[in-house]
């Protein structure tokens, strides 16, 4: 048989993570395997999106039958949604990868690995057991890299995130087998592919609802929207920064994508119907998570509210239904993973030489380390909305999204959308800019790796501010796609 | 000639299990020679089995020996397959405990003897058509257990599980007993087929006496599988018996037990099934809930290994309400099931058995603290095992899960699919708490670790490999099965039981 790229794009990781593994590669050893998969992997990637069509339909598809009695097959496929996710998980794991690259041990490199190919795969599936297949999958390297490498009371962490996550998986599993057997009662055949899913007629509307939340939930506490965010802190906190990394910027984003590709086509009507209590879901989690990051003293914590006080932001933007809510919310997508990512990235290393994460034993950093000082400062004012930003376009959007929806909605988002510059500046001021008089003089600014690693994000998030369209073309057609034949919204 | 084949395994297992009785007296027979003997005898039973079980895509249904037996025992699919789960157990029972049992000095030659008399009395139960010689069989197994239990006779904790096992175990074959002559007054029958034919016949049958008589044997069979309210001697005996016994009694004595009962519910019960069903649901519910509740609170390994065994007891008696005319893979779901617990149970005891026997005792969960620096081969088995049975996907376990949940929800038992689940997502605690404490935290003890030997690990990387493969396989690798083939062998299986 022969692998289609999708497929190598998934299994090289594992592959490689398995053969590190079993050989006598050494810490070094591994993570220049690493290191060179995920570059390989890059290429890979770029020519998928070189070739990827403008077109809102499924393409690269791969097909094979895995377990016939019940119709679950190995079925893979791409549309401009995954195609813009897969770019940001192939740019970001290289740029990662440079920074975590002194150090680590082999145990690291092979969670990482296999974090890789659990994204992939999640991201690429068609069918819905192989989605939850690689949606459960991706959380045992994320559970052992939390706990063997992380900090403070880390086994408590990892076990906390695991269970939570699984349970609400586990409620995913549930809607996805009554999916799959009231597809067979109502066309006699079984099949779990989520072609054949949307066509199912014959649910009331109480099942469907039990199901959409069974859905939902699933998703919700991966992103985490709140108030299933009560996870987040402790492991956010407690992750090393390769996992903390992954967490926030990736997976985190595989929530709203689940919704995206599952929810949203399954069940289109109450997708509308609900939509504006996720809409305001989203705002007040925009709203909560800013006011809790302000509070907070650790700027790690401080990061992982406002990580997901923009996932609010971006859910808000998925169920603006229409084209500008939800591409900006596909563009914030990005400009939060990179600027997220980055500053996780950041905080790590400064946490590393340092070993302090409060912000009020910080201050003077920026004479110590400036470069060091100027990424930190494209990361944040990306976060904060700058304009010439990618953050600023994103936010724009769905705020303009937002007011489509219903000028309230929008009003609020364009005011709440200031928390973040508050905290944010007020934080960058104090731990970085201000000289507090504290002893930070083990703070190195950034090696020749470091800037390389983060000069692409840096550059991308300029970049898509300044020229948007760029970006845009590729996931336009999928957004019309979804809106015009899926929700079948005319506007 | 060609009946003679049909029984051929029953046979050889037999036979194994007489000659090893009568060599036993011999001082020259080592431990080491007779777990070989039995190795091959089951071996030769194995052989002849698959010869029974491979008939491509037919079902068959044969009655062996009519005249003599009259209609005693049936060789079918449903039966080979049963049969090829026993004696695969235990095979594999065999090759992890051999080390343990040379390590303990109380072991004997006679316990192979009666390992293989439990075998045959496994197989035979699996192969009864008739409610009379099910009981014997039943009681062959059963009383070849106590003794294996109390076999180490110098400690007195094996003796207490024996005795207690002894007892409950024989008043629950009352019930058993008690239930036949129902059965039999109501349909003047005890044959399987017969009796379902019977009450059809509602003029000439007492369906009440039918009902009761259904209800002491439903009763024996919730008690061995230790389902609730019957659960209590488990934890126990269970934990009282020696490690291998353990996992041979938790792995493959269960699936026994149900090869016979479902035989009987499928082909007789038919009409009167749904008598019992909103009961079974409670009893469900319940074994759920406090097989997780127990399975929480263990600090020893294998008492918890022992308590959870129960909440899969629970797992596969809602795949047992799930038979029904709307569901068609309630039963081949169960047949599943038992192929991926076995699998992780007998690899979690065998290898809790086999690195107890040399290293230093590892009984609570604190003693496997840094477990993977020590013994990272074995930690990285014994996370299998963990995530098999907590039904994570890649492993059999997740394909066995996903077997029942759906055919619950096919037979319309989606709230029992949902109480399966929460058990599931209970169980990803305390499973996930020794993969937690065996790779993250770091050990007191790094001096001098024994290297492995033996054929042990061996087997439980084996049988490591079968969970993942029984989880990710696919029908890719030519002539190797897959998970399609396993589930339509459970399917074939279960037809099987109509034919004939």
């Amino acid at each position: 048989m022969d692998f289609g790229i999708l497929s190598i794009i998934i299994f090289l990781p594992m592959f490689v993570a398995f053969t590190t593994l079993i050989l006598p590669f050494g810490a070094k050893g591994t993570r220049n395997a690493a290191f060179l998969t995920s570059i390989v992997i890059f290429a890979l990637v770029s020519s998928v999106y070189y070739n990827f069509e403008l077109t809102g339909f499924l393409q690269f598809r791969e097909h094979y039958t895995w377990i016939s009695s019940y119709g679950i097959n190995y079925s893979l496929g791409i549309d401009g949604f995954s195609l813009i996710i897969l770019m940001l998980i192939a740019t970001l794991i290289p740029s990662a990868y440079l920074w975590l690259w002194e150090g680590r041990t082999k145990g690291y490199w092979i969670s990482m690995l296999l974090i890789q190919t659990g994204i992939t795969g999640t991201l690429f599936s068609q069918d819905l057991i192989l989605f939850y297949f690689f949606w459960e999958a991706m959380l045992l390297p994320v559970f052992m890299i939390i706990g063997m490498f992380g900090t403070g009371n880390r086994v408590f962490s990892t076990i906390k995130v695991t269970v939570f996550t699984i349970m609400g998986s586990l409620f995913m599993l549930i809607s996805i087998l009554y999916l799959g057997v009231s597809f067979f009662n109502e066309y006699g055949f079984w099949s779990f592919s989520l072609n054949d899913i949307v066509q199912i007629n014959n649910l009331t509307r109480t099942e469907e609802i039990w199901l959409f939340f069974g859905f939902m939930i699933a998703f919700a506490i991966k992103i985490p929207l709140f108030p299933f965010h009560t996870w987040l802190l402790q492991t956010y906190s407690n992750s090393p920064t390769g996992g903390v990394f992954l967490l926030s910027s990736i997976m985190a984003k595989l929530g709203v994508y689940g919704i995206v590709r599952f929810v949203m086509p399954i069940f289109p009507e109450l997708y509308k119907e609900f939509a504006p209590i996720f809409v305001w879901i989203g705002i007040f989690g925009l709203i909560y998570f800013g006011i809790a990051a302000m509070m907070q003293v650790n700027i790690k914590k401080m990061f992982a509210y406002s990580s997901a006080s923009h996932l609010g932001f971006i859910v808000t933007g998925i169920f603006s239904l229409n084209v500008f809510g939800m591409t900006g919310a596909a563009f914030l997508i990005i400009a939060h993973a990179m600027a997220t990512g980055g500053l996780f990235l950041l905080v790590g290393k400064m946490e590393y030489d340092l070993g302090i994460k409060a912000i009020p034993a910080l201050g003077g950093i920026a004479k110590k380390a400036p470069i060091f000082t100027v990424f930190f400062g494209i990361m944040l004012l990306c976060i904060v909305g700058l304009p010439g930003t990618n953050g600023f376009v994103s936010e724009f959007l769905i705020i303009l999204g937002a007011f489509g929806f219903s000028p309230t909605a929008g009003i609020v988002s364009a005011f709440t959308v200031l928390i973040a510059a508050s905290f944010m500046l007020w934080m960058f001021q104090r731990a970085i800019l201000s000289d507090s008089g504290n002893d930070v003089s083990k703070m190195t600014d950034l090696n020749k790796k470091e800037i390389l690693g983060m000069l692409p994000l840096a550059f991308l998030i300029i970049a898509m501010g300044i020229y948007p369209d760029w970006f845009f073309y590729k996931i336009e057609p999928t957004i019309q796609h979804y809106l015009l034949d899926i929700l079948q919204i005319r506007n | 000639m060609i009946d003679f084949i049909y029984v051929l395994p029953l046979f050889f297992v037999g036979l194994g299990a007489i000659s090893l009785m009568i060599v036993s007296t011999f001082k020259s027979v080592t431990i080491r020679k007779g777990s070989i003997t039995t190795l091959v005898f089951l071996s030769m039973a194995f052989i002849s089995n698959l010869y029974n079980l491979n008939t491509g895509d037919e079902v068959y249904s044969h009655y062996p020996f009519i005249d003599i037996f009259n209609k005693m025992i049936i060789v079918d699919t449903y039966a080979s397959y049963f049969s090829t789960i026993l004696i695969l157990g235990a095979i594999l029972t065999i090759l992890i405990g051999i080390h343990y049992f040379e390590k303990h000095k109380e072991f004997t030659v006679e316990f192979f003897s009666l390992f293989l008399f439990s075998v045959f009395g496994m197989m035979l139960l699996v192969h009864a058509n008739e409610l009379i010689s099910a009981f014997v069989a039943l009681e062959i197994a059963s009383i070849s257990l106590y003794v294996m239990i109390g076999f180490e006779k110098v400690i007195s904790k094996r003796i207490e599980a024996s005795y207690r096992y002894l007892v409950l175990g024989s008043l629950a074959g009352v019930f058993f007993l008690l239930g036949t002559s129902f059965v039999y007054g109501a349909t003047g029958t005890t044959t399987i087929g017969t009796i379902g034919d019977m009450s059809l016949n509602t003029f000439a049958t007492n369906m009440n006496l039918l009902i009761i008589g259904g209800t002491m044997i439903l009763i024996t069979f919730l008690f061995k599988i230790a389902a609730f309210p019957f659960q209590n001697w488990a934890i126990d005996v269970y934990s009282g018996a020696p490690l291998p016994v353990t996992a041979y009694m938790a792995a493959t004595f269960k699936a026994a037990i149900f090869g016979f009962v479902l035989r009987l519910f499928i082909v007789d019960f038919d009409l009167i099934r749904d008598f019992w069903d909103d009961a079974l649901v409670y009893v469900i519910i319940l074994t759920l809930a406090y097989g997780s509740f127990l399975a929480i609170i263990q600090k020893s390994l294998k008492r918890m290994l022992v308590a959870s065994s129960i909440v899969h007891t629970g797992y596969l008696l809602i795949a047992f309400t799930s038979i029904s005319a709307l569901g068609e893979s309630g039963a081949s779901s169960i047949i599943f099931y038992l192929v991926a617990y076995f699998l992780s149970a007998v690899g979690a005891f065998g290898l809790i058995a086999y690195i107890s026997s040399d290293d230093h005792l590892r009984i609570t969960y604190d003693d496997f603290r840094g477990f993977a620096k020590i013994r990272p081969y074995m930690a990285a088995m014994l996370s299998i095992f963990m995530l098999s049975l907590a039904g994570i996907p890649s492993t059999i376990g997740f394909i066995g899960k996903f077997y029942i949940f759906t055919g619950a929800i096919e037979a319309g038992n989606t709230i029992l699919a949902v109480v399966g689940i929460i058990a599931t997502f209970i169980s990803v605690y305390y499973y996930f708490k020794l993969i937690a404490i065996m790779y993250f935290y770091r050990s007191a003890e790094m001096t001098n670790v024994p290297p492995l030997k033996g054929v042990a690990p061996v087997v439980i990387a084996f049988i490591a490999l079968a969970i993942i493969w029984g989880g990710v396989g696919n029908t890719l690798v030519a002539y190797f099965p897959g998970v399609d083939l396993l589930i339509d062998m459970a399917k074939l299986s279960y037809e099987s039981l109509f034919v004939g």
